[in-house]
This record gives structure tokens, sequence and C-alpha cells, in this order.
């Protein structure tokens, strides 16, 4: 900031501090979408690496390239195949095919559905990226990130506009139908509407590395092809555009580094690397498992989600392909063929003896560069992240309780800054409209936290800001503030990932009370000074 | 007030001397009543294991778990005072007992009466002062809900 811009660089700083905390908001919101997720990520990534032709063990049945009328066993679906001579065969779907076309992006259209709006939302969201799943040949993660969400949103805009207008009786059957509808409507929507662009652009990136390939700006491709990637593009990217131009500087010249651009394991294994030594919670021990079926298994789809859930890694990934490129480029190595799976050994494998130096090489730097660049990123996040419990995860929520034991009267304090918020601040944005009390059955504390509270904000002459109460099991995420019984509070944390948490020992005469109305009322301030 | 909450239901001063038979006994008023069956009352005993229904302010509240709602025939509250406090929790002593079974929301507004005297201090004091259960169940009527 420059001296001419001192003066109004308050609102400006104001202005930093709510994007930051917006940014935050969104990287938790992603990390809901994700980490529910990962187990199937993990095993989609274990079945993948025994069962396809190119695997440790492969299996026509689950690998889905078994001829079914060779094959001994029936009853499994198949789909017509043109073999080499042209005629058809029944060949086995399989299980890799299915699993990461439908359930993986289904499954994170229904979490990020839920978070939005809850059980409904998940449904309408899964319902809605049905159509954009099917309506592509591209893998829909993309799609399944924005439409899951939106069509849960726009479930709930509609279901608002008659809320409390339906004839008692009827209102499971509106319920009903109005989901049904609308799913269906944006099912169909999505199908001709989303799918055709993210093929587009899947196509258009294509494009791009091609002329990246052929003006020689190779270590720029990795600024496309690694983000790319972690979109689950790679297949899009690395067979239709890499191997082919690859395979024609192959026939010129023995070799080619095209082939290694996508397939060089390195920046994944430094990522996850990463996670390893400086991640958090769950995501810290799911990584060294991703190590083995990335590195060795070459499925690096499952480190595309670490990097989802915390996208400032991707430049981690990009810097990592790109000094890969460079060391193929300044060693002139390369690939006699393309590396698939991208597991070590495939790429080992297909190293021409002369480039065995430069390869092995690359993919060394390549992981050392991503690791050292992940490893800044995620030290530098790690407190806050450890604070707000983004990982969804147990340790770092008891550690966060554990950190307001002793000393209830901070936690909001701990919170706003968890938040981004120096507690002599006032709080970005009017964010605090809604705070639901949670307890175990939602019929006795709960309710007498939320009348005290209610009746506080009363009296302080706060009328927007509404307070619920919930069992801890019926708790929806979304709300700005949960307040829960200290035993509580992990389980509500789980339930509602996004929103902020704080701890009650007593739910009669709490601080916490006093200072959730200050809060509320700067809040209120801030929100009505607002232009 | 509406009969969630009835004279009958109200007692001074309680028999019970331990946390185990406070809320037997606070189940016991509430099955006599017709409120609820005995299995809520174990539901309630099961509940108060999991997690502590102690309020603060000497107060506590203990109903059943979510899956005991089934066992509620209708919404009750039952108050009961006891001159001698009893042990909740380490350093939580108890002399109001208020028994909840609530189904849908008619409990509702009597808790959050009963909520907000236990809020401020100088209510509590005379909760725990009046002499008798008509005297203490006036002082519930009185308080304007939120």
């Amino acid at each position: 900031m420059s001296a001419a811009a001192a003066a109004p660089a308050a609102p400006t700083t104001r202005r930093g501090k709510r994007a930051q905390v917006r940014i935050q908001r969104f990287g938790a919101f992603l990390t809901a979408m994700i980490m529910p997720n990962l187990p199937a990520f993990l095993a989609w990534g274990l079945i993948t690496t025994f069962f396809i032709a190119v695997g440790f063990t492969p299996n026509g049945i689950l690998g889905g390239f078994g001829n079914a009328d060779v094959m001994g066993w029936q009853g499994a679906a198949t789909q017509l195949q043109l073999a080499d001579d042209g005629t058809t065969f029944r060949q086995y779907l399989g299980l890799v095919g299915p699993m990461v076309t439908y359930l993986l992006p289904l499954l994170i259209a229904n979490a990020g559905g839920r978070i939005v709006y809850g059980a409904r939302g998940g449904v309408v969201a899964s319902i809605a990226t049905m159509g954009v799943v099917v309506g592509s040949t591209v893998p829909m993660f993309i799609g399944a990130m924005l439409v899951g969400p939106l069509a849960a949103w726009v479930m709930k805009k509609i279901d608002g506009i008659w809320a409390g207008k339906i004839r008692p009786g009827f209102e499971m059957l509106v319920d009903m139908f109005s989901a049904g509808i609308a799913g269906a409507a944006m099912s169909v929507g999505a199908f001709f509407g989303i799918a055709p662009i993210v093929t587009n652009v899947s196509q258009w990136l294509g494009n791009v590395v091609d002329w990246m390939a052929e003006n020689s700006l190779l270590p720029l491709m990795s600024v496309i092809v690694e983000p790319a990637k972690v979109l689950f593009l790679n297949n899009a990217i690395g067979n239709g555009v890499l191997v082919p131009l690859g395979a024609q500087q192959v026939t010129e010249n023995g070799q080619s580094l095209l082939f290694l651009v996508e397939a060089n394991p390195g920046p994944g294994l430094g990522i996850l690397l990463a996670y390893t030594l400086l991640g958090v919670g769950a995501a810290r021990s799911t990584a060294p498992g991703a190590i083995i079926i990335q590195f060795l298994g070459g499925i690096h789809e499952v480190y595309f989600p670490f990097v989802l859930m915390k996208p400032a890694l991707i430049v981690a990934a990009i810097v990592g392909g790109a000094t890969g490129v460079a060391t193929n480029a300044v060693f002139g190595s390369g690939l006699r063929g393309p590396a698939a799976p991208g597991s070590i050994f495939a790429v080992l494998a297909a190293t021409p003896s002369g480039s065995y130096i430069g390869v092995i090489l690359s993919v060394v730097l390549s992981a050392a560069v991503s690791f050292l660049i992940a490893a800044v990123i995620l030290r530098a996040s790690r407190n806050r992240d450890l604070a707000a419990g983004e990982s969804g995860d147990l340790g770092a929520a008891i550690a966060q309780t554990e950190a307001n034991k002793g000393k209830t009267s901070s936690s909001l304090s701990a919170l706003a800054d968890a938040q981004g918020l120096s507690t002599g601040e006032r709080p970005a944005g009017g964010q605090l409209h809604t705070i639901v009390f949670a307890c175990d059955g939602g019929m006795g504390s709960s309710a007498m936290g939320a009348s005290i509270l209610r009746d506080k904000l009363r009296k302080a002459g706060l009328t927007d800001v509404t307070v619920e109460f919930k069992a801890v099991a019926q708790l929806q995420d979304g709300a700005d503030l949960v307040i829960s019984q200290r035993e509580l509070t992990d389980r509500a944390r789980h339930q509602a990932p996004s929103s902020r948490h704080v701890s009650v020992d007593n739910f009669l005469s709490s601080p916490v009370y006093d200072e959730v109305v200050a809060l509320a009322k700067s809040a209120d301030a801030t929100a009505g000074s607002a232009p | 007030m509406t009969d969630v909450l009835t004279r009958d239901l109200v007692v001074v001063p309680g028999t019970a001397r331990t946390k185990d038979a406070a809320i037997r006994e606070a189940g016991a008023l509430l099955v006599d009543v017709g409120a609820v069956t005995p299995a809520y009352v174990d539901a309630m005993a099961e509940r108060e294991r999991l997690v502590s229904t102690y309020m603060g302010s000497q107060l506590a509240i203990p109903h059943g778990t979510d899956e005991a709602k089934s066992q509620i025939l209708r919404s009750a509250l039952c108050v009961i005072r006891y001159d001698e406090p009893i042990e909740w929790g380490p350093g939580q002593p108890v002399r109001v007992v208020v028994g909840i079974a609530g189904i849908g929301e008619e409990h509702l507004s009597i808790l959050s009466r009963i909520a907000l005297i236990f809020a401020d201090p100088a209510q509590v004091d005379r909760v725990l002062e009046v002499p008798g259960a008509a005297e203490l169940y006036g002082l519930i009527e009185q308080v304007n809900a939120a």
C-alpha cells in the first residue's frame, strides 16, 4: 500500500480480511465436499491398481477388458465392443470405469448438496449431476462440484417459495413431487447446458497443450496439464493429446518426453509426502496409503482430492511438473512409449537405456520441488486448519476443544481468530444471522439455551438473528454458529463442518452468551454501516 | 398456563437423596399423570449416563433420548425442589430437578420460562426460598415467556 492510498487503507484492509474469510469458507466447503469421499477414491484406486490390464493382477472381469463370450463368468454387466477384426464381442463393464464415471462424481455431488441443503439437497444434487455425467464422455468431477451444490441451492430456493403456505397434510406430497420434478428438470438442463461446456473446456485445454508442444514451450505445459489432471481430465489430456504427439516424435527420435508430462508420478508423490508429514487429521493419515497407490500403482487420481481440498497446492503440482519436463529437456531424455498407468515401474519399463539418468532425475526432482512448495503451503495454513478443524476430523476438533477448556470465556475469540479476524477487530461482514443450539435429544437443554440467548438478543435490540435448537443428529450444515455441550461439540462439528462451533459447560449462565450478543451487535453494526 | 405443567406436577420437597433416585422420582411423577410409559424413565436414566443434564444454577433437567420419544404419550413437565442439594456430578449441586417429556412444541414455552428464571441469579434465589409447591408453581406461572 503506497502512502497516497493511506486514507482508504482501513476499508481496504477490511475488504481484504473479508475476502480472506470468504476464501477460507470456500476452502472449508471444498474440503467438506471431498473429504468424506476419500475412502471411495482409495477403494477405486486399489481396484484399478490391481485389476486393469496393466495392473498388478490383471482381471478382465473386474478391470473391464475381458471378453464375456470367452471367459466363464456369466451374468455380469457387459457392453458390445468392436474387436480388431471388425466383429463385435461382449466385453465386461468391470468396476473401474463405472466407479470413476458414476460413483465418485455422484458421491461428491451428494456431499456438496448435503452441505447446502441437507439430505434433500444431496438427493437433488445427485439427480442433477447424473445429467452432466451422462451428457459427456469426460469424467465429470468439475461438473459434480459445480452442479451438485447449485442444484441443492436451487431446491432450497424453490422450497422457500411455498414454505409454510402448504395446507397441512399435503407437505409430504408437495415435497416429494417438487424435488422429483426439479431434479428431473435440472438433470436435463445439466445434460444439455453444462456437460457440453465441460467437454469443450477439456477439448480447448487439449488444443492449448498441442500448441505449446509445437512452439517448444514445454515446461509451461505443466501450467495447463497439472490443473487439468486434478480435474480428472488427465486421460483426456494424456491419451487425447500427449500420447499421439509423443508417438509421432518416437517415429522420428525413438523417444519423447511428452509421455512423461502427464504420467510423471513425481509431483503427486511430493504433495502426498507433504501431507504425510505436515497434513492435518484424516488427510494426513490417508496420505501414506495414497502414496502406494499413486507412486507404485500409478493411479494418480488418488492425490487429486488432496489438491482439490486445498487448491493452493496446484502451484506445487505445476512447478513440480514443470521441473520434471525441464529436466528431461535438459538431459534430452524421454520414454519409448506411453507409461500407463503412471506408475514408477511403468515409467522405468518404458525408459530407453540412454535415458535412465534423465528420467529418474525428472521424477526425483519434480517430487522434491512439489514437496517443498506443498510443505510451505501446508505449514502456513496448518495452525488455522487445526484450529478450524477444517479437516473435518476428530483429532483437530479435540485439539480445539482442549484449547477452549478452562477458559470458556475466550472460546469465542479463539473462534474469531479461526475465522481470520483478530479479537480487537469488528467481524467482517454481518455473518451472524443463524445460531443453532444442539443437544442430544433436541427437547431440553438446547431449547433452554436457545430461549436464554433469544431473550438476551431481544433485550439487545437484535432482531435479525435467528436462534434455533436441534438434536445433534438432526443438525444441518450452514448455520453461522453452532453452540453445543462440550461432550457433543465433536459430533456437532462433524454434522456441520462449515459452521463455527462453541462449547458451553453451563447452559444457563455461560459467558458465551454475552460474547455472542456482543459479536452479533458488532456484526450488525458493520453490516448496517456498509454501503 | 397449559396442562403441560400442572400444580400436581410441582413437588416441594422431593424425597430423593441421590441423582439416580431423583431421576426416578421425576420419572414416576410423569408416569403417574399418564404422560409417559415406564420405559421412558429408563431412557431418562440412560440419557443421563450419556450426557449429564446438569444445567448450572443448581438445576438439572433429566429427559429421555431422541429414540425414546415414542414412549411419550403427551408432553409434560414436572418440577421437584429438594431441601438438601443432590450431588449431580463433581461440584454440581442440584436443588431443582425439572423432568421433561416433550414431543412437538407444547412444552417449549414453559421450558423457556424456566430457562429465563434460572438464568437470573435473583430469580433463582426466589425459587429456592419460596415456602411451598403452590408458591413455586405461581412463580413459574408469572414469568413472561420469551
